[in-house]
């Protein structure tokens, strides 16, 4: 029982930046309702920003996280402008393929400028370890929890309290439509994939500042960790992103630990298969999806 | 005749072409796979098993492969009937990256003239001998991936030309207005899944044969997209839209070395900016229409 509550703490830390992940691609998905599969290249690009300036001038923390967060972003708009905006809005095929050669780009582009297999990314809170009782869980861990937290209260008052979100909900709802009313519907697009790509920036910087160092094979990770863990929870649903990836999390952290590691993966795809074929729309999108299945039966 | 570097690399095109197709073909019936790979790993192992293992003729390994791959199509197909879009591309995925990761584990071994022989976990599968032990020389196995390759081509052809290659594209357009129309689409989709599943199979047990050893980090999910890419590259609009893409990307890119090291960055910048000019690929529905009708004109003329 002991084992299993910690691996649970594991999971839930592992979950977290799971969760960051999942956040940033539920917004892409929710605005444009197309998949971009370059997402967690974008971010590697941006960490690998951070790295450059730490290697160069041994630049301080603040510094690197903004320039993470900034390449993050940059690379993000030109994936927007070139996948998404330029390409007519019913062809979400060719937005997906679009994204994946885009990622390949980005991967050899970095790979290019960067050679080696590893590089050393500063480390924040690397050793610390908060204890509960018999129970510990590293304090970069909960740094990433709180901060999953608060991008999730941060995400929801943007999406639903302000008039931005207002916007963003309209083009996610029907793009003619928010055109008529009068939004600007690229504008809104570009600023919420920007956001996106701002969010999962920073969880790029606190992964890699767990981590203490960073490979251009983060871009992979984060693309299909955040791809699962947005699927299980529902795609386009903010909580589901965090269930989604919390409960990834502690799934793995307890295959890992009582099944061994080749079969850890195993179980996450395995957990996805059945999620998906007992709940098709993923834990929390389960009813748009009956609403949708329903308008159908009516037509 | 032909160098081993050109045999190599239109063995390889051949290859990577039933995968291409497969991929195709889901996306005819208008869904995403992710996961053609796992139909060309479950054949590989399956069709390498049968002839190394069990004495099988290569053509029999072969076809035994093949139906293996169809059958876990057809096993694939049925629980995801209700998944659609982006959520059966991502359940293709995780299906494909479980048969990966049970592969890794898969240990099967017999002893065969005093070796053991057979699937070893992650260590992979080695001596599926087949070719050295009948002598046959790469470029004899070009033909024998061309045959199959132009067999296969061929029925998807013939296919697409009958009214089931309609409904097909019917399903693909609107399952609604085709249900709608009395056509069974949950039927057709399960069909056409089978097929696809069978289709990177031939393609698979091609390939163990072809490098006698097989491992499964091989079949990752990178084999799938891109075949899934060809597809969209090459154009939607005819079986030969596929092809062209592995043409395009193997033949012109890979091979000529003209980019190496920066083939992706132009390779992707390249198909980024024909995916915006032409979002169903280069032979798209119109594209067909037109070469076949300029076609139609020429016979008329003649």
């Amino acid at each position: 029982m002991a084992d299993f509550l910690q691996n649970c703490l594991d999971g839930i830390a592992t979950g977290a930046a799971y969760a960051l992940l999942a956040l940033g691609f539920t917004l892409i998905f929710g605005v444009l309702r197309r998949l971009n599969l370059s997402y967690g290249p974008s971010i590697m690009a941006g960490v690998f920003a951070g790295t450059a300036l730490y290697m160069a001038f041994d630049a301080g923390l603040a510094e690197i996280a903004v320039a993470t967060v900034i390449g993050a972003v940059v690379v993000g708009a030109y994936i927007e402008r070139l996948c998404f905006w330029a390409i007519r809005k019913d062809m979400a095929v060719a937005s997906m393929v679009s994204s994946f050669v885009i990622w390949m780009q980005i991967e050899e582009g970095v790979t290019l400028l960067f050679p080696d297999r590893t590089y050393a990314f500063p480390g924040i809170l690397a050793d610390a370890v908060v204890e509960f009782g018999p129970f510990f869980l590293r304090a970069s861990s909960l740094a990433m929890l709180a901060i999953a937290a608060l991008a999730v209260l941060g995400l929801l008052g943007l999406i639903y309290r302000t008039h931005f979100g207002l916007a963003v909900r309209a083009v996610s709802e029907n793009p003619q439509a928010a055109r008529v009313a009068g939004v600007n519907t690229g504008l809104v697009t570009l600023l919420a994939f920007a956001c996106a790509s701002a969010l999962g920036g920073l969880a790029g910087f606190l992964i890699a500042a767990g981590d203490q160092q960073i490979t251009p094979l983060f871009g992979l990770w984060a693309t299909f960790k955040g791809l699962i863990a947005m699927m299980l929870g529902g795609m386009g649903s903010i909580p589901g992103a965090v269930l989604g990836g919390l409960l990834l999390g502690v799934v793995e952290a307890n295959a890992l630990w009582y099944l061994g590691v080749e079969t850890r993966d195993l179980v996450a795809y395995m957990l996805l298969f059945a999620v998906l074929t007992f709940r098709p729309g993923g834990l929390m999108g389960q009813a748009a999806l009956m609403a949708r299945r329903a308008a159908e039966s009516r037509v | 005749m032909l160098d081993d570097h050109l045999i190599g690399v239109l063995s390889n095109m051949g290859m990577i072409s039933f995968i291409a197709l497969s991929a195709y073909l889901v996306l005819v019936v208008g869904e995403i796979s992710f996961g053609q790979q796992a139909f060309f790993a479950i054949s590989a192992y399956a069709s390498g098993i049968a002839s190394a293992m069990w004495g099988w003729p290569f053509l029999g390994a072969v076809l035994w492969g093949a139906a293996i791959a169809g059958l876990a199509g057809l096993l694939l197909a049925i629980p995801t009937l209700r998944i659609r879009g982006l959520y059966f591309a991502i359940a293709t995925l995780a299906f494909a990256e479980m048969v990966r990761l049970a592969l890794e584990i898969f240990t099967y071994r017999v002893e065969v003239d005093g070796e053991l022989v057979g699937p070893d976990g992650s260590e992979g599968f080695r001596d599926i001998r087949y070719i050295y032990e009948a002598d046959i020389s790469a470029g004899a196995f070009l033909l024998v991936i061309l045959a199959l390759l132009a067999v296969t081509l061929g029925a998807i052809l013939w296919i697409e030309r009958t009214r089931l290659g309609a409904v097909m594209r019917m399903v693909g357009e609107d399952p609604v207005l085709a249900r709608l129309q009395g056509v069974n689409v949950n039927l057709t989709k399960i069909a056409t899944v089978a097929a696809a599943g069978l289709i990177a199979g031939i393609g698979g047990a091609l390939y163990a044969h072809l490098n006698t050893y097989v491992e499964p980090k091989i079949f990752n999910v990178m084999l799938g997209v891109h075949g899934l890419a060809y597809g969209l590259i090459g154009g939607l609009g005819t079986a030969f839209g596929p092809l062209l893409g592995v043409a395009l990307d193997i033949g012109v890119l890979e091979s000529t070395r003209a980019f190496s090291g920066y083939r992706m960055i132009v390779f992707g910048g390249l198909v980024a900016v024909l995916l915006i000019v032409r979002p169903r690929g280069l032979l798209d529905e119109a594209a067909v229409y037109r070469i076949r009708r300029f076609l139609l004109r020429k016979d008329a003329g003649d």
